[in-house]
């Protein structure tokens, strides 16, 4: 007679296996910030050492400026442990925690999205935010309610702006020097101006092409829709994300910018994709429109949450005060993001009949009336209803 | 629609191991105990300690819903009641008989006049004296099946195995295949239908193999591929895949009855031998057991003898850091101690190592197992609900739809025991708070 172990069902558990689980996702997560970090490096350091507008050593300061805001979020969150719980005192218990927590993410996730020239200090504030305020005292791991680096970007952005701006802001030693930008990014352009026609908005920072590539005034990680989409084809492929939430987050901001467009006249293509291809949309849509912890879990609320992120951003970028739209909106569906995910699981599971209509029929009212008020705010219903029948009677 | 596709996992099967040695037949046990257990429904015994019994011999009375005869397997004396493991996980009553080895046999078991004589009512009858249930793992009557009111025009044999390692209906297939059919002819008789399906994994070509040759005498029953993912197996799926029908809890809604492969081939002896259900083949694999293999035996053996005829468990296995599964590795249950019998329901008993210790992080909430899900729940909400006790939340998620297949715990990737928490929400459901 041998005694057996005891155990719970199915005894046959991917996550028992090497190559997958939690921690591979994470590292996967990590792998597709590489083009991105890389990118950063080539627009903000090594061109402009090619242009003659800064020294050798000064070429590294953007890859060192990431590097930093991770390392620094991984001290904070060891500090946090140490101090809080007392199981965790040792090196090897920290250690422990620290790898099955994944430190190291907002803060190298929050210094990508931030100016090239935040000074350190306003960096370490931010990571503060970002670890302590945006994950730590959720919990932790898996019980955070609002995108961490995002928590931390929005307290900067809310505080220290100015003093970033002073410092010298987004714009590297070689874009400082172009006249025609005048020291701003194309979306706080956008937003100072008002005025949507190409010439004020594209011209000044080249043509779409550029937009695309990445080589125009942003953020230190964020400008490459190139960078963000062999990022994005990396996590589909890995089977990190799913691919419809980022296409489904895009797919929104351009067709309400194109309505937008349409409204004062713009019936070409450019201003829907200067839309999608400015500011932090696509690295909001891909590394944070999809952040696992933060967002619905089924597949059915993941759609939902990526309409609802297009429409909303479509709201503060074009009707807020706020230059960028991205970070907003994500932070703001946070807060929705149980009651999706529980709505839409029922959704999922009933199909749509009589229990669920009232459901559906709130959310689609919902996404739609926010969709609607944005292009009210931001122009005119009126003038979209003319030029898109103008358009259709055209095409016929 | 991309977000409810049909859902199904490809698992590494591990079948190989234990198809390499031929179906070993082991009919003549020292002692058998018979469980007094079916489903959840305790049996009456009818027999004595001390009686002497034959093959095929009425030992217990199953009562109420799904009432039916109980047979001795072996021939002998009983001489004991005892508590024996079980697979549902716990110590059952069981009757002990002693074999005598002389394989008498009950006056019942005799050779049919003309099997096509019987008719409808006839059969279904006949499959209630046999005491015949599920050998699939459900151990659901099956004459209970035959009694629908609904128009029957589809039967479906279930030889798919979805499991891994699981290999005895391919291995009793392999050895009879002829009888499969005949059983099959006989189900489609007894619901009046005029169509019979063989369903089994595309990769188990060996099937169609073997039936093949014997196909033109039953123009009527064909043979359907299904694909290799978890879990093709499950009745839903395989009626939804053949009729293209759907239904809510009974297949004969849909048209059609799904019964196991090996469940057919009992019927078949059944109804032309008149032997009810005394034996099935079992799976013995894992890699804790040396020379994995399956066994045709009658019901009630001891399933360490058959371990012992692997050649025992494989050299260096800790016990105390392996799993002894009786059922399948994905539904089946752990069993603490290797005392386990053989009954209706137990198509394998897997030994297998506990895989080395990781570090797990909590919940990062991926949705992975709602992905996979076959019936489009959500089980981190699930779980959330029962969590705070919100019997509400826990209906209106369709917890009941749960068909406890484990894909959720299988696949998530920080190893939650999420499989787990739903069948407790299932049970608090049942039970009401």
């Amino acid at each position: 007679m041998a005694r057996f172990a005891n155990g719970k069902g199915p005894f046959l558990r991917l996550s028992d296996e090497k190559n997958y689980g939690t921690t591979v996702i994470m590292r996967d997560f990590l792998i597709a910030l590489l083009p991105l970090i890389l990118f950063a490096w080539y627009k903000n350091g090594i061109q402009v050492f090619i242009d003659g507008n800064i020294t050798l050593l000064e070429s590294f300061y953007p890859l060192v400026f990431i590097l930093t805001g991770g390392i620094l979020s991984t001290l904070m969150e060891g500090i946090f442990y140490f101090v809080t719980d007392k199981e965790v005192r040792t090196f090897k218990a920290l250690f422990n925690r620290l790898s099955t927590s994944y430190a190291v993410i907002p803060g190298l996730l929050l210094a990508m999205i931030l100016p090239l020239y935040t000074p350190i200090w306003v960096l370490i504030f931010g990571c503060l935010f970002a670890t302590i305020v945006g994950k730590m005292i959720f919990g932790g791991f898996g019980y955070n309610i609002f995108n961490p680096a995002l928590i931390g970007y929005i307290a900067v952005a809310f505080t220290l702006m100015g003093v970033i701006n002073a410092a010298g802001g987004a714009l590297n030693a070689s874009e400082v020097v172009i006249d025609a930008i005048g020291g701003a990014t194309p979306l706080t352009t956008l937003s100072s101006s008002g005025v949507l026609t190409y010439n004020t908005l594209v011209a000044p920072y080249g043509n779409l092409w550029d937009f695309f590539i990445g080589t125009i005034p942003g953020a230190i990680a964020e400008t490459s829709a190139l960078a963000c989409i062999l990022a994005y084809a990396w996590l589909v492929f890995r089977k990190v994300i799913k691919w419809f939430v980022p296409v489904i987050y895009v797919g929104t901001v351009f067709i309400l910018s194109w309505f937008i467009g349409l409204s004062v006249g713009q019936t070409g293509l450019w201003f829907p994709l200067y839309s999608i291809l400015s500011g932090g949309l696509m690295f909001g849509a891909v590394f944070m429109a999809t952040e696992p912890v933060t967002t619905p879990r089924n597949p059915l609320g993941k759609a939902v949450f990526a309409l609802a992120l297009g429409v909303f951003t479509v709201l503060f970028r074009f009707a807020g005060d706020f230059a960028e739209g991205v970070a907003t909106s994500i932070v703001f569906l946070n807060i929705f993001t149980m009651p999706i995910d529980k709505w839409t699981a029922v959704i999922r599971v009933e199909g749509v009949n009589k229990k669920t209509l009232v459901k559906v029929i709130v959310l689609a009212v919902l996404i739609v009336g926010v969709a609607a008020f944005a292009i009210w705010r931001s122009s005119s219903i009126y003038h979209v209803l003319v030029d898109l029948s103008i358009m259709i009677r055209g095409a016929f | 629609m991309i977000l409810n596709k049909a859902t199904g996992l490809r698992i590494d099967g591990r079948k190989s191991i234990s198809k390499t040695l031929p179906l070993h037949e082991y009919l003549n046990p020292q002692f058998v105990y018979i469980p007094l257990l079916q489903q959840n429904s305790p049996l009456k015994r009818v027999v004595e300690v001390g009686d002497s019994v034959a093959i095929g011999q009425t030992v217990a009375l199953r009562e109420g819903f799904g009432a039916m005869p109980i047979h001795a397997s072996v021939s002998g004396k009983v001489t004991a009641v005892k508590k024996v493991w079980h697979s549902s996980g716990r110590m059952v009553d069981a009757i002990e008989i002693q074999n005598d080895h002389l394989n008498r046999m009950a006056e019942s078991i005799h050779q049919e006049q003309d099997a096509q004589l019987l008719d409808k009512e006839q059969l279904v009858e006949r499959m209630k004296q046999a005491g015949l249930s599920g050998l699939g793992g459900a151990g659901f009557p099956t004459y209970v099946k035959y009694q629908t009111k609904c128009a029957i025009d589809v039967i479906i044999i279930n030889a798919v195995e979805c499991e891994p390692y699981i290999t005895c209906d391919y291995m009793l297939i392999g050895a009879y295949p002829e009888k499969l059919l005949k059983g099959l002819s006989y189900f489609m008789k007894a619901a009046g239908a005029h169509r019979g399906v063989v369903a089994f994994k595309s990769y188990n070509q060996h099937i169609r193999e073997v039936l093949t040759p014997f196909m033109a005498s039953y123009p009527e029953i064909e043979l359907r591929e299904v694909k290799d993912i978890y879990p093709a197996g499950w009745e839903k799926y395989l009626v939804e895949q053949i009729t293209k029908k759907t239904y809510a809890n009974l297949p004969a809604e849909a048209g059609a009855i799904v019964d196991n492969a090996a469940t057919a081939m009992v019927f078949a002896d059944a109804v032309e031998k008149n032997i009810p259900l005394i034996s099935r083949v079992i799976t013995i694999s894992g890699e804790g057991i040396k020379n994995p293999q399956n066994f045709f035996v009658p019901i009630g053996t001891p399933v360490k003898e058959l371990i012992q005829l692997c050649g025992g468990y494989a050299d260096g296995l800790d016990p105390a850091k392996a799993w002894y599964i009786a059922g399948g590795p994905m539904t089946g249950r752990a069993i603490l101690i290797d005392e386990l019998i053989v009954n209706d329901t137990l198509g394998s008993v897997i030994v297998k190592p506990m895989p080395d210790e990781k570090l797990h992080p909590a919940c990062l909430g991926c949705g992975k197992c709602a992905d996979v899900c076959p019936v489009h729940l959500a089980p981190t909400e699930i779980q959330r609900a029962f969590e705070a006790k919100d019997l509400a939340a826990v209906k209106e998620l369709n917890t009941q739809k749960c068909m406890q297949c484990g894909l959720c715990s299988y696949v998530c990737p920080s190893h939650i025991e999420i499989s787990d928490y739903v069948a407790r929400a299932k049970d608090f459901m049942r039970k009401g708070a």
